[in-house]
């Protein structure tokens, strides 16, 4: 049982695990959860705009009139069924300014704010390889013969004075 | 007898701030020139002044308490927050519901520490690296009763004549988290000063080895830890307060506690490899110097009024002098940094990104970068509006959209780290030890679909958060096995814990955000209304009446059961409405309900908001997890066994560790299981 067990985490029982999770993971990812009901859109879209008179809060979290009058708006145009998330977000944005748009956009210096947390990543790990290959460098080094003997004094000292 | 009051409060603020002032310049002082000359005269007169700064910050708050309780009047701050018809317990924490009251807490919670650090090491002040470190932290106090004294005086007098005022904001005075969630929170975000003099004091000693990092260890954990419980608590207090059912809004001051707790997260394991290996010293003092500079420029960006935020309070002058002083400890810092560069550099080197050392250096990446997501987004619309003169906005999907990718790698290396073994894994002990977590996994994976789960990436979270619980529950198992009742405490087994805690935060959290419902509805008496496999009935509307507010709230039965009652008050002194929720708690998801609109008493109608939540509660679970695991991770834990190659030499061992890179490290074999387990 013990050396079967064993065998079973070598190889054939990780292959079994990664056809399993990624079944999983493909049956779960396109596997629909429904229609979104019309709150729940003009919940996501409310979440993606600003007060446009309040400091640091979204449409859905404020109650503001502002707000309220912007959610009535939401409201009325996911009834209608007419216009997309992005048109509705667009048409408030036409309203009161870019700056109610909660999501950056992605062009002109604005598109820096996407940008600069993936050249930083990239940056980390760019240092991260470059250290690492100069350890290995490092510890690829070869002894000379004086470490050696230097070791070995060291471990003839430590075994005899235990 | 009003204005025996006037005098009384405010003459005795500001006479204790002064003598705090003074006290902590004097500490300081002392401590420098006694180190510097020798004199152990003026080292041993040090407590003395580390008692008074602390006794007169105390002394200073209770009498901003006694002010606000007695309702005077007379100070500005009390006219500004008190109020006669706010309750004793909302009088009391008015003390730090506005910009000045809160900087006397922080002055308070800092004082303390100096003082607490003062007593614990007094007998050892003519260590330099003791007495540098509470030069450091007198100096920082000194600041701080600088901030209260000058453009945050909490003991100003007020206009002359006002007999009441318009208490605290309407949402700092409706629920007791307002009691524990800032001074928890400050307990954090100010203990990291700790670490940080010591820091410090490292540099400026030229002991920069992994002494001063066994002295703060503790310290540094206690201070993590309050500012988890402290963000936590924010986000219970957010979530039961205000009607919107969320627990963050990556609001600037959110984001400015979670900064310093992100960076102080990848120093706590980041500190391991230096304390193990000898390696990343400059890393580690950097990562705490940024914690704690990130503490001093998030209370700028968000105190000063250069940043709109929900929590902000009104424009103030401490702006130049927070910017200042965040200025001089970024300079000092790198220059003391630059001056010891020589002694810096770390001997020896990491061998393979697959070991133990390996997967913490991608930590410390992984939660760098996020640091950076977290400020870059915090202070875009500022960069914006200075180069082009516009305003932006930099909200929450933004946050969300960048942080869900590094959560998920997050969880991915909490699976893994754990049972790598210092130095350099096999393939075959990887494949070994990760067998049974990464089943775990998948079994979590499987349950995840079976209760309806979808989209790749909250499946992605459900599977890595069993990996991860499988690989955390393993390393307990093994150590309680070997150690008893032992297997659960020290950094190690602690740390466990910790991570099974923030693995529970991270499913509740996938699982709110990805899969919570939302409707409305317009509901009436007698007629029940069915959303999300629940039955929802309007009972009554009744009116309420304080002597502050006055309100509506409707009696709604979920499932023929148990009335809920969300609520809708309007504060009589701001004439603001703020929704109240109603939520069912519940294992495996909460009814949030709010109440949207109520025309009066005994309408039979009102329209009602209800948010079905999914494994919210977790959230607090895992919060508490967190901080039992942080308790634990503070005992002694088992001794580092003394034969592990990666221990230092000892003495009369038959172990070598040979500081000669490239050479084998000879000694006793130890079984790899144990090796692993032994931090």
């Amino acid at each position: 049982m013990t050396d079967k067990w064993k065998q079973l985490k070598q190889w054939p029982g990780w292959v079994v695990l990664g056809v399993v999770a990624v079944a999983l993971l493909a049956f779960g990812s396109i596997r629909e959860s429904g229609p979104r009901t019309s709150e729940e859109r003009v919940e996501e879209i409310s979440k993606q705009l600003a007060c446009p008179i309040c400091d640091g809060e979204s449409v859905f979290e404020s109650r503001n009139t502002a707000s309220v009058a912007i959610r009535i708006q939401i409201k009325a145009d996911v009834s209608a069924g007419a216009m997309g998330d992005d048109d509705i977000i667009s048409k408030v944005a036409q309203v009161y300014g870019a700056r109610v748009l909660l999501v950056p956009q992605a062009t002109g210096i604005d598109a820096l704010v996407w940008a600069l947390p993936v050249a930083a990543l990239v940056c980390a790990v760019a240092g991260l390889i470059v250290v690492f290959r100069r350890w290995k460098r490092a510890a690829d080094t070869v002894p000379t013969a004086d470490d050696r003997a230097l070791v070995e004094t060291a471990i003839r000292e430590g075994l005899d004075e235990s | 007898m009003q204005a025996a009051n006037l005098s009384i409060n405010g003459v005795l603020g500001h006479s204790f701030l002064v003598i705090g002032l003074v006290a902590s310049i004097f500490g300081a002082l002392s401590l420098a020139y006694g180190t510097r000359v020798g004199d152990r005269r003026l080292l041993r007169s040090a407590p003395n002044y580390a008692w008074l700064s602390g006794a007169t910050a105390v002394a200073a708050f209770a009498t901003m308490i006694h002010a606000l309780v007695t309702r005077d009047f007379s100070l500005a701050y009390v006219q500004q927050v008190g109020s006669r018809s706010t309750p004793a317990l909302y009088n009391v924490t008015a003390a730090w519901s506005a910009l000045e009251g809160s900087i006397l807490l922080w002055l308070t919670v800092l004082a303390g520490y100096t003082t607490v650090i003062m007593r614990k090491y007094r007998k050892r002040l003519d260590d330099p690296l003791i007495a540098w470190a509470l030069v450091v932290m007198f100096v920082v106090t000194a600041f701080f009763f600088l901030l209260s004294f000058g453009p945050a005086d909490a003991f100003r007098s007020g206009a002359p004549g006002v007999t009441d005022g318009p208490g605290p904001n309407p949402l700092l005075q409706n629920h007791v988290l307002v009691l524990f969630h800032p001074p928890i929170l400050y307990l954090g975000y100010v203990g990291f000063t700790v670490p940080f003099a010591f820091a410090i004091a490292a540099l400026i000693t030229g002991r920069v080895g992994e002494g001063w990092l066994l002295v703060t260890r503790r310290w540094a954990l206690f201070a993590w830890g309050f500012l988890t419980v402290g963000i936590i608590l924010g986000g219970w207090w957010s979530y039961e307060v205000l009607g919107w059912s969320g627990v963050w809004a990556w609001d600037p001051v959110e984001n400015a506690s979670f900064l310093p707790w992100l960076t102080g997260t990848a120093y706590l394991h980041s500190v391991l490899v230096q304390e193990r290996r000898g390696m990343l010293r400059v890393w580690n003092l950097s990562l705490l110097i940024a914690t704690f500079a990130l503490t001093i420029l998030g209370t700028f960006l968000t105190r000063s009024g250069v940043i709109k935020s929900v929590h902000a309070f009104s424009n103030s002058t401490i702006g130049p002098f927070l910017l200042a002083f965040f200025g001089v400890v970024v300079v000092v810092s790198l220059s003391l940094i630059a001056w010891r560069g020589d002694r810096l550099r770390s001997p020896g080197a990491i061998d393979s990104p697959i070991s133990r050392e390996g997967a913490f250096l991608a930590n410390n990446v992984l939660f760098t970068v996020f640091a950076f997501v977290v400020l870059l987004g915090t202070v875009f619309p500022l960069i914006v509006e200075a180069l082009q003169d516009r305003q932006i906005a930099v909200g929450p999907p933004f946050f969300d959209e960048l942080s869900m990718p590094i959560g998920i790698a997050l969880l991915f290396l909490m699976a893994v780290a754990p049972v790598l073994p210092w130095r350099k894994a096999s393939g075959e002990l990887l494949r070994e030890r990760l067998f049974v977590p990464a089943w775990c996994g998948v079994l979590a994976l499987l349950a995840s679909i079976l209760v309806g789960a979808n989209g790749l990436a909250p499946l992605l979270a459900f599977g890595l958060a069993g990996f991860a619980a499988g690989a955390a529950g393993r390393q307990v198992a093994l150590a309680t096995r070997r150690q008893g009742w032992r297997g659960f405490v020290g950094r190690a087994n602690g740390g466990m814990i910790v991570h099974l805690g923030v693995i529970l935060v991270a499913v509740a959290l996938t699982a709110s955000n990805s899969y919570t419902h939302v409707g409305e509805f317009t509901m009436q008496q007698a007629q029940p209304v069915t959303f999300s496999g629940h039955t929802f009935e309007l009972q009554q509307v009744t009116a309420f009446t304080t002597p502050r507010s006055k309100g509506l709230q409707a009696e709604i039965s979920i499932d023929g059961g148990q009335a809920y009652s969300p609520a809708i008050t309007r504060y009589t002194t701001m004439g603001t409405d703020i929704g109240t929720p109603s939520v069912r708690t519940g294992f495996a998801n909460d009814i949030f309900l709010t109440l949207e609109k109520a025309a009066n008493a005994g309408a039979t109608e009102v329209q009602v908001k209800i948010f079905i939540k999914p494994l919210i509660v977790w959230l607090w679970i895992g919060g508490a997890l967190m901080a039992i695991g942080t308790v634990l991770a503070g005992f002694p834990g088992r001794r580092r066994n003394p034969l592990l190659p990666t221990s230092a030499d000892v003495v009369g061992l038959p172990v070598v560790g040979l500081p000669v890179v490239g050479l084998p490290v000879v000694g006793t074999p130890v079984p790899v299981e144990e090796q692993s387990a032994s931090v």
